[in-house]
């Protein structure tokens, strides 16, 4: 280990490092499988597939094992991994109408084209802790759905029809009624890549899409909760639109024919926030639209990333919300800097209280303190 | 009139396919002694999802999702797969299968069943699917 002046102590660290995998590995508890982690903690798993940016469930259920529950970490551990592997192709643009939805809920309006559908949601009923001493017994239910899987038994529900599979979004009711803001360019910029190039404001819609696509959760809604309490000025009336989570296909050139060829399908949770225009400069007559999509099922998040798209197209320059959207919520880049407060730092340390001292001493002997200077705004603090 | 299954629709389903069936069929369609040449892999690594949103109809990157793929030679028709996920082994007996159909050989009827059997079993899972999801369909009521 070398840091900050500081060098050696390996013995002490190897055996922490054993400490942490003996106690892990070998708690007195049963071992938790992968499968067993992505059955029962799906949404902590999803949360770190989003949070790291890489799709996988049994790659993240593994990170969040090792990591002994810490998101986080979990993450960290994924990046790390996808940092080592080649990217094969980037997808056909995926639309994400075509979402096969499991969930999709329409808050702004009673009937919205296709179905309210609740899907698998406690959001109705209260919170009450439930302790069972053991694993339930299987229901009826679980035992019904496993047989129709495996065997070609037709179930009593009708088929479902496209407009249940892929509802029409609320957003193109909107659209008809002309009551939406229309902001839709001609051309067709290339997405900003922010794992090969770090984005700074100024960027590009797409940079702050895609960082806030995989922010730290936690991060993303404190920011939202800031910008609509308003300590910055801008004042929102939000409306959830759409909420919605699902499957969607992932597509890539086949080699041979050039064609578009589905590999597999990945689950997202997608909002859409409407917003009141009130502005001086804009068209009060309508309303606009924030856009939030990440990977997994992790609706807080996509909510407040749809909210804080539009704060930011609205705010964003005129405020710090876009610097803060690009350089505050990456939970890696704000948890490794919190972290490194926990390395060695006697010698900077040490520096500051010398300073201390020699004030001190330089007032005990009766001369007048330096004048003091304000550091320049954006000097690096280390 | 006989559907002939597309190369692209093919390859989705034997991406979807489990890695029992695959690797089986596959082992099958070598064991007359055909050449095999593996050209690409099977390498794991990561397919960016861009997506374009449907509000300013613009592109952004999601993020990765983890995949695996391969080509292959066999009986001088060349065969390509891609799957989600690390599964080198079932990636490879996709593209295997996918060259296998490509050059008509023996076993090329065998994969389209196979290919059928996958698409059977995703339409009984999205029914049962549906049979679940349907009673959570709610109406609430407005209160003017």
């Amino acid at each position: 280990m070398g840091y900050s002046g500081a060098r050696g102590g390996l013995e002490a660290i190897l055996a922490a490092e054993d400490l942490v995998r003996r106690k892990r590995d070998h708690a007195p508890a049963p071992w938790s499988s992968t499968e067993q982690i992505t059955a029962r903690f799906r949404l902590a798993v999803d949360r770190v597939m989003g949070e790291a940016g890489l799709y996988d469930e049994p790659t993240a259920a593994d990170a969040f094992r090792q990591a002994e529950g810490d998101t986080l970490e979990a993450s960290h551990l994924l990046r790390a991994q996808r940092s080592t592997l080649p990217r094969l192709a980037v997808s056909e643009p995926v639309d994400p109408g075509e979402m096969t939805v499991i969930r999709r809920i329409v808050p702004a309006f009673r009937e919205p084209d296709g179905p309210q559908l609740l899907g698998r949601a406690s959001d109705y009923t209260g919170r009450l802790l439930e302790r069972p001493d053991g694993p339930p017994k299987p229901s009826q239910k679980d035992s019904a759905t496993e047989e129709a899987t495996d065997t070609a038994e037709a179930t009593d529900t009708a088929e479902r029809t496209e407009e249940q599979r892929s509802p029409r979004r609320f957003m193109d009711l909107l659209r008809k009624m002309e009551l939406l803001a229309e902001g839709r360019a001609a051309d067709d910029p290339e997405p900003h890549d922010i794992t090969r190039k770090p984005a700074r404001p100024p960027a590009d819609r797409s940079a702050v899409l895609a960082a806030m696509a995989r922010a730290e959760s936690g991060a993303l809604v404190a920011l939202w909760y800031r910008s609509i309490l308003g300590p910055d000025g801008d004042v929102h009336e939000i409306t959830l639109g759409e909420l919605r989570h699902g499957r969607l296909p992932l597509r890539v050139r086949h080699p041979h024919t050039g064609n578009p060829v589905t590999v597999g399908e990945f689950r997202v949770t997608e909002a859409e926030a409407i917003e009141d225009l009130d502005g001086a400069d804009e068209d009060r007559t309508r309303f606009d639209i924030g856009y939030g999509l990440c990977f997994g099922h992790n609706e807080r998040k996509a909510i407040a990333m749809a909210n804080l798209d539009i704060a930011n197209r609205r705010f964003g320059r005129s405020g710090p919300l876009e610097q803060l959207l690009l350089l505050t919520i990456d939970g890696l880049d704000s948890g490794g800097f919190l972290e490194h407060l926990k390395l060695p730092h006697y010698v900077t340390f040490r520096s500051m209280v010398e300073r201390k001292q020699a004030m001190r001493a330089a007032a005990e002997a009766g001369e007048d303190p330096p004048a003091r200077a304000a550091e320049p705004a954006g000097k690096d603090c280390r | 009139m006989t559907y002939v299954m597309s190369r692209e629709h093919r390859c989705a389903l034997l991406a979807e396919a489990e890695r029992a069936e695959l690797i089986e069929l596959a082992d099958a369609c070598i064991a007359d002694g055909a050449q095999v040449r593996v050209l690409v892999g099977p390498e794991v690594g990561c397919v960016t999802a861009q997506v374009r949103e449907p509000v300013l109809e613009q592109r952004f990157l999601l993020g990765d999702v983890l995949a695996c793929r391969a080509e292959v030679e066999l009986a001088g028709h060349r065969g390509w797969a891609m799957r989600l996920g690390d599964d080198r082994a079932a990636t490879l007996a996709a593209a295997v299968l996918d060259a296998e159909a490509q050059s008509g050989r023996p076993r090329a009827a065998e994969i389209d069943l196979l290919c059928e059997r996958v698409a059977g079993r995703r339409e009984r899972r999205e029914s049962q699917e549906w049979a679940e999801l349907a009673p959570t369909v709610v109406a609430f009521e407005e209160l003017t």
